[in-house]
């Protein structure tokens, strides 16, 4: 009697590890992705106690990439991705990837759109960090239409340009994209300044493309280029002015 | 003092030797180190989340041992009677009481430091960025639990050691929430809904002033006259809580 | 060295905050020096005497008057005392000797001949949680008498305990008896209780009622057996 008791009782934890293991292989190997998933407003957790907004912005991203990745690779259908990365930024103004990161995501979301927007919230929270206006010249180059857009993005890359820790491409690029513009004042002020920054590479970049930008007539280059004298250090002025007329008599 | 510090002592090597704060302790150090994991799918933010969720689960796993170690304190010496051999000799309630806090709050830090200083390492050695900051966070979170301890304390005066338990971490979850009864009190309808929300204010210890992973993941840093204040408060609040235990304690027999 | 004058004890207990009377006007007297038996079948207040004695009760009403200098010159042993799980022997003994506020030298002086008296010198590094029920109650009567007091109070101290341990208790007994320590104890033995007081008290329902010396018990019984004596006085 005592065996067969134990029999059974082996028998009854035998099924039930069984069943335990069954039920559990034949779950799917990931949760069912759905493309709408519930983000509460940043207001509601704006509500909720200051000291945990980073711990709440911290999950919410790393749901938020998750969720990116679940969706890539599936359905390509990204409809709460906006609302997730609004939200982390707004608990988490500091975090500046979350910025950066969501707006190259929100191109894969086809919105361009909420990518600026959430760039220039990013650059209203962030104002010395130099990749803000430089991320936003490249999507209004890369995303933008429209006859300004060169212009606009010479500008933001200008900016960008200012902020210390930029490298020196990036005024190289804003010159570039002002002369593209047709913005040539904007253009040769830039160009100058890269001249300015140094280097045999830079300065050789500079005066070929002020050589395009400024007349051509000796007076009136004379005239312009005099007009550049206060931006330009004095101990350069005179080299700057040699490597303009190079070729004039 | 001789006597106080004889309590203390006392409580420190109980405490310590305790297994269950030891499996505590073992829990808190995986967690930390899962925040490892969540650092590998964080994309590039490895620093960011190990420092932020390794502190979630230093406060955490040190609200465990502030509430249901600290409710247990007087209540097992009580239930054991143990308070029989202690008060059969010239000890007063207040030292008694004053004793069992400074005991366990000298067991918190040590655990506390252990669990930030293992946490400054990781951050250190993996994310590659050491961060003083981390120490701070690490001191302050260690005064809001003595806040829960106190309270804890005085609870376990008046009512069970589970019952007391579940208040102090309520009254941790309250604290991180002193906040919206701020609110609360500022829009309520009516006198009377503005009136209770005042009160509670004041009533549940304002555990949120300060954000303690703002200034670790950079965003931003609290001023130190502003830290310094709420430290005061805090200390205050402490004193407060283990005065009004003492009183409770003084009137009960055994 | 103890003087309980008409002492009254009422707590209030459940729900309906019922009035229980615990001590209906106890009346006692311990002299100096004396070994001294409180007797009375369960319940009859005698835990309770000791507490409100201790000042770990207040009284409602009487007095209690104490023949020593406060609580530093009492000591006193629970009945089935739980002590702390993780201590060794040593350290509990060093705890309680730093209540007293004894300074360190002291403290190991002390313990050293203390754990002798009771037989635990080989186990003074063992944490008390391996400790056996008749190590626990030696470990009890230990630290009741480390700071070498004048009136000593022991609650069942042969609880638990087996025949050697019960002689090695009572040896205690008498020593402390042959310094000039008085002795208060409660015990359910009457054995033990004949061999070792001089006077007795015994207690029913709260209040004492026979008082007096051992020898005068015994010889008022036909038997003269304190048993016999004990249940004559609590059934009558």
């Amino acid at each position: 009697m005592r065996l067969l008791r134990r029999v059974m009782a082996v028998a009854l934890v035998v099924l039930c590890v069984a069943v335990v293991v069954v039920y559990q292989s034949n779950r799917p190997a990931a949760a069912h992705p759905n493309p709408v998933v519930f983000v509460p407003s940043e207001g509601f957790y704006r509500n909720f106690s200051p000291s945990v907004r980073v711990t709440i912005a911290d999950v919410y991203w790393l749901s938020a990439i998750q969720y990116y990745g679940e969706h890539l690779k599936s359905d390509h259908r990204l409809d709460s991705l906006p609302a997730m990365v609004k939200l982390v930024t707004a608990l988490s103004p500091h975090f500046t990837q979350a910025y950066f990161s969501g707006a190259f995501a929100m191109l894969d979301a086809k919105r361009p759109d909420v990518a600026y927007g959430l760039l220039k919230r990013g650059y209203a929270a962030n104002p010395r960090d130099w990749h803000f206006p430089f991320y936003l010249g490249f999507f209004v180059y890369a995303c933008a239409s429209g006859s300004q857009k060169d212009a606009v993005a010479a500008g933001w890359y200008a900016k960008a340009a200012r902020l210390p820790g930029a490298p020196p491409f990036v005024s190289r690029l804003a010159a570039e994209l002002a002369a593209k513009g047709n913005e040539t004042q904007t253009a040769i002020d830039l160009w100058t300044q890269v001249y300015c920054q140094g280097g045999s590479y830079a300065e050789q970049r500079a005066v070929t493309a002020l050589d395009r930008l400024l007349p051509k007539d000796k007076v009136a280059r004379e005239k312009a280029v005099a007009g550049l004298e206060s931006t330009v250090p004095h101990a350069l002025f005179a080299q700057f002015v040699a490597d303009l007329f190079q070729g004039y008599k | 003092m001789k006597r106080v510090a004889a309590v203390a002592v006392n409580t420190f090597r109980e405490t310590i030797r305790d297994r269950i704060l030891g499996v505590i302790i073992l829990f808190a150090l995986a967690m930390i180190v899962a925040s490892l994991w969540l650092a590998s799918i964080s994309l590039g933010q490895e620093d960011r989340m190990i420092k932020d969720f390794g502190l979630v689960a230093i406060s955490l796993f040190g609200l465990i041992v502030a509430a249901f170690v600290a409710a247990s304190l007087v209540r097992k010496e009580v239930e054991r009677r143990t308070v029989f051999i202690i008060f059969s000799k010239p000890v007063s309630r207040n030292e008694f009481i004053w004793g069992k806090f400074l005991g366990l709050a000298s067991t918190m830090f040590t655990v506390l430091a252990g669990m930030t200083v293992f946490l400054f390492l990781l951050a250190w050695l993996v994310a590659k960025s050491p961060s003083g900051e981390l120490l701070l966070a690490g001191l302050l979170i260690y005064l809001q639990l003595l806040v829960v301890m106190a309270m804890t304390m005085l609870f376990s005066t008046m009512t069970s050691a589970i019952l007391a338990s579940v208040w102090g971490v309520c009254v941790y979850a309250a604290g991180q929430l002193s906040h919206n009864v701020l609110s609360l009190s500022r829009t309520g309808h009516t006198e009377v809904a503005h009136a209770l929300s005042t009160v509670v204010f004041y009533l549940v210890p304002n555990l949120s002033a300060v954000d303690l992973r703002a200034a670790v993941v950079g965003e931003g840093a609290t001023s130190w006259p502003h830290l310094v204040a709420w430290c005061v408060y805090l200390v205050a609040y402490i004193v407060i809580a283990l005065m009004a235990a003492t009183w409770i304690f003084r009137r009960k027999e055994f | 060295m103890l003087a309980v004058r008409d002492l009254h004890k009422t707590v209030v207990v459940g729900f309906r905050r019922r009035k229980v009377d615990i001590l209906n006007g106890v009346d006692l007297e311990v002299r100096d020096g004396e070994v001294f038996g409180l007797l009375g079948p369960n319940g009859a207040g005698k835990t309770t005497t000791l507490k409100v004695v201790l000042g770990l009760m207040r009284p409602t009403s009487g007095s209690v008057e104490l023949g020593v200098d406060g609580l530093g010159e009492l000591g006193y042993l629970p009945e089935n005392p739980y002590f702390y799980d993780y201590l060794t022997g040593r350290e509990f003994l060093r705890f309680c000797a730093r209540l007293f506020s004894l300074d360190a030298h002291e403290c190991d002086t002390r313990i050293t001949a203390i754990l002798a008296d009771v037989g635990l010198e080989r186990a003074a590094g063992v944490q008390l949680r391996k400790f056996s029920k008749g190590m626990l109650q030696r470990i009890g009567i230990a630290q009741a008498l480390i700071n070498e007091p004048r009136f000593v109070l022991l609650d069942e101290p042969m609880t638990g305990l087996d025949p050697i341990g019960r002689v090695e208790v009572k040896e205690i007994i008498q020593r402390l008896h042959e310094r000039g320590t008085t002795v208060l104890f409660n015990s359910h033995i009457l054995a033990d209780v004949a061999a070792l007081c001089t006077r007795i008290a015994i207690m029913r329902g709260g209040r004492v009622i026979w008082q007096g010396a051992v020898d005068d018990a015994l010889a008022s019984d036909p038997h003269g057996d304190l048993e016999s004596f004990f249940m004559e006085v609590v059934r009558s």
